[in-house]
């Protein structure tokens, strides 16, 4: 048994370096990476011992127009209906359902949440979103908030162990999936992908009735067929994925979830674009809400909710929403969380 | 795949389990796949170049042997220049011309303008193609009998560990390591990891945490006072250094695992006591191509005293021109050649003097500080910032100070580096260290993985000599 004590001193060796490492990584150099490096912990921590209601989401929840006299986020607004609920948010920018299951996985078993309600936000599920270049930051993000030992954890930080791809790899994958991804329209159409729908309209779009070139408009135009141009494939797109990871950690924490369909500006995609367009947010739509409710999960439709008025960024597509918008959002999401506390009673 | 990802931690053991477990006669099929799937993580489309590049030098090189006729021999060696250099200048010199002229046009008022390529520069392309063209002038000259086997020349092109960024090595050395069948060796092992364990550290903790403040000294030079663009320069030679050393300590120690040995890319470069011993230690692999297949067609140190300087000239200018296409790289290599030539009449024999003496610690800093300001040219994204960075240099115009955001461990990790660096000066660090009894290798090993987990750069950044 003992023929190579070297073996024995050189496996006692590491174990002794991953202990006493992870001992003193995790005692005098994590707390200050996890504050460079997934600054989101501090949201994580805010969340209440004895939470009603965690609003997970992005910047749809928080931003306000200058002109709106109630300024706060859609979670906070959920109190007006909800009054005696406690209710806490984690509100990170450009974020998905891949960093809320992270985020999700990340708080603690001993918080006693009762209803997570997630954003569900359909231009998430669009290749601009997927290989976006925010990506690699946001993934790099979440290595710190993985359930291992946080020697592990910074050693994968360190390794690059997430999707982290270079801007010139993700423009490729973003340009692969517009041009072999088939859209099927539901009457003959001169195009049949998002790359030559979206050319079409650069070479063709933003005419003015005189004639004229408009620039800003022609460029919305790209931006809707790119933001909204393209149709969920259930079986391979990679947030769905990560919606049904939320699904299942629910059921195992024992939370009730609420998917929070967010609204989208389908009056200007008709106006700017026409039918074709609508038809495959509408087709998209439907298909997560059918998914998803088919999963047992309450999904709040709140996605025709929002006139063209209603969104602050008129040049861009976000679904960024003025007051009254965030107003019939929450209450919408109130009325539903109401109803399944009600049945769960 | 970059050797700091968690890719090639995978990749690395699971090759070396599967080598050691098969056949030695198989082995290569094993290596050049692993090696082209390596290259084909960074793009998929390029391996062609390699193909077509390893394709042509076989061929050329069986024709080369099989005429004996100088005429019909010299057609197949030009051929094989042509090939491989027109890649070359295809994909990394063709838009630097284009650009230029059209640069040229717009000066004379010419209504010409060459549209530029819109091609990605081949990661490596500068290597392997010096690794090929070696292999075909060898042959040529009869130095170097012709490979029949195809596969192991396509192992020799495209060896997965110094494929991207060297060694450059020559057939002579490499191939006869690839047909050799390497049992398992602990020795090895142990060899390859510490190699592989330093590298990374070099890397990882000095190169990249160094390169967050380089990166914001060159972005805007003018903001930043005297000190900082000094404290940048040092950094940069430093980050350099770490990042090329660290990837040839990589390959080497991935190469002697599978016992293979690699040519040594640096010996202490910065503890040089002139500009003509810094190249005899800095990327060595290349200044002795260089030699061989430039310096010594030319005539070498046997021709009369002129053209003896201008030979070196053209040495370093082309020694700069291969590092990118760009006047930053052009002008950093003829000074070098100027620095070259004054230390060669200054040092014109050996050194007769002590490092350690007072003269020796001189000539050490005095070389460190030319190499300091030369780098400032190789750095600069364009001559404009090289230029702007050395007028603020010494104006002190900027007020932003860059030593103040600098933290505590930075400085730390570069004073373990230099310190190591003098302490393992003309050594390696798996010699040193089998030198030490196990504690001390134990404590060095756990203290340098310690490092690179948690002090590792966290940010994407390939290595500086893949875009060369």
């Amino acid at each position: 048994m003992m023929r190579n004590p070297k073996i024995y001193i050189v496996a006692f060796s590491l174990l002794a370096f991953l202990v006493s490492g992870n001992y003193l990584y995790e005692n005098f150099f994590y707390e200050d990476d996890l504050q460079k490096y997934s600054e989101v912990i501090n949201q994580i921590r805010a969340v209440g011992e004895d939470t009603d209601i965690l609003y997970i989401g992005e910047s749809s929840n928080n931003t306000f127009h200058p002109d709106d006299k109630d300024k706060r986020a859609i979670s906070e607004m959920l109190i007006d209906y909800l009054p005696e609920m406690e209710i806490c948010d984690i509100t990170y920018p450009a974020s998905h359902a891949g960093t809320y299951y992270d985020i999700l996985r990340a708080i603690p078993v001993e918080k006693k949440i009762n209803t997570v309600v997630v954003t569900l936000n359909l231009r998430s599920f669009n290749a601009q979103w997927i290989y976006s270049d925010l990506e690699t930051q946001l993934q790099k993000s979440m290595v710190l908030l993985k359930p291992y030992p946080p020697l592990f954890n910074r050693f994968l930080l360190s390794f690059k162990a997430y999707d982290n791809k270079t801007k010139e790899e993700r423009k490729r994958k973003i340009r692969h999936k517009w041009k072999h991804d088939k859209l099927v329209f539901p009457e003959p159409f001169h195009v049949d992908n998002t790359y030559d729908w979206d050319g079409y309209h650069w070479r063709h779009g933003g005419k003015q009735p005189d004639g004229t070139l408009d620039k800003a408009l022609r460029e919305l135009a790209c931006h809707y067929v790119k933001g909204y141009g393209f149709q969920i494939d259930i079986n391979h797109n990679p947030r769905i994925k990560d919606f049904d990871k939320i699904v299942k950690l629910a059921e195992n924490r024992g939370w009730n979830l609420v998917f929070n369909l967010l609204a989208e500006n389908t009056e200007k995609a008709d106006e700017i674009i026409g039918s074709e367009l609508t038809y495959f947010m509408e087709y998209n739509r439907k298909l997560l809400y059918d998914y998803f409710t088919g999963q047992g999960v309450k999904v709040v439709d709140n996605f025709y909710i929002a006139p063209d008025n209603q969104f602050i960024d008129q040049d861009w597509t976000t679904e960024h929403y003025r007051e009254d918008a965030r107003k019939d959002i929450a209450e919408n999401l109130a009325n539903s969380i109401k109803q399944i506390l009600y049945n769960n009673n | 795949m970059l050797f700091n990802t968690i890719q090639f931690v995978i990749f690395l053991p699971l090759v070396i389990v599967l080598y050691y477990l098969m056949p030695h006669k198989y082995r290569w099929i094993l290596l050049l796949a692993a090696s082209y799937i390596f290259y084909m993580f960074w793009d998929v489309r390029y391996i062609f170049l390699i193909v077509s590049s390893t394709l042509a030098d076989y061929l050329f090189a069986l024709q080369m042997e099989k005429h004996e006729t100088r005429g019909k021999r010299k057609l197949y060696l030009i051929l094989s220049l042509v090939v491989n250099l027109g890649l070359l200048f295809t994909f990394k010199y063709l838009n630097f011309f284009t650009t230029s002229l059209n640069g040229l046009f717009q000066a004379t008022d010419l209504a010409v303008s060459i549209s530029p390529l819109k091609v990605l520069l081949p990661v490596g392309i500068s290597f392997y193609t010096f690794q090929t063209l070696s292999y075909s002038i060898d042959v040529y000259y009869g130095r170097q009998k012709a490979e029949r086997h195809l596969g192991i020349f396509a192992l020799y092109v495209s060896f997965f560990p110094q494929l991207v960024a060297g060694p450059i090595e020559r057939f002579s050395r490499l191939a006869p390591q690839l047909k050799q069948n390497h049992p398992f060796k602990k020795e090895n092992l142990v060899a390859g990891l510490q190699l592989i364990v330093y590298g990374l550290f070099t890397k990882m903790v000095i190169a990249d945490n160094l390169a967050i403040f380089v990166d914001k000294i060159y972005e805007s030079p003018d903001a930043f006072n005297s000190l900082s663009l000094f404290t940048g320069m040092v950094f940069y030679a430093f980050q350099i250094y770490g990042d090329f050393f660290g990837y040839s300590l990589i390959a080497i120690g991935s190469a002697k695992i599978m016992g293979v040995n690699l040519i040594d890319n640096f010996q202490n470069p910065y503890l040089s006591a002139n500009i003509r011993e810094f190249w005899q230690r800095w990327h060595i692999s290349l200044i002795t191509w260089f030699r061989d297949y430039l310096y010594f067609p030319l005539g070498g140190s046997r021709v009369k005293k002129l053209r003896w300087a201008l030979n070196i000239a053209v040495v370093f200018v082309v020694s700069g021109f291969w590092h990118g296409a760009n006047y930053t790289f052009l002008i950093w290599g003829a000074l070098f050649a100027v620095f070259y030539l004054l230390s060669n009449r200054i040092f014109n024999s050996t050194q007769n003097f002590r490092k350690t003496s007072v003269k020796g610690l001189v000539s050490v800093i005095g070389t460190f500080i030319i190499v300091l300001f030369l780098w400032i040219f190789f750095r600069s994204p364009d001559l404009s910032t090289a230029v702007l960075f050395l007028k603020n240099l010494f104006s002190n115009s900027g007020t932003d100070q860059i030593y103040t955001i600098v933290p505590p461990v930075v400085w730390i990790m570069l004073s373990v580096f230099v310190i190591s660096d003098i302490l393992l000066y003309n050594n390696r660090i798996d010699k040193w260290l089998s030198a030490r009894s196990m504690p001390v290798r134990i404590l060095v090993m756990a203290f340098l993985a310690f490092c690179i987990i948690v002090f590792a750069a966290v940010d994407h950044t390939p290595f500086i000599y893949f875009q060369f």
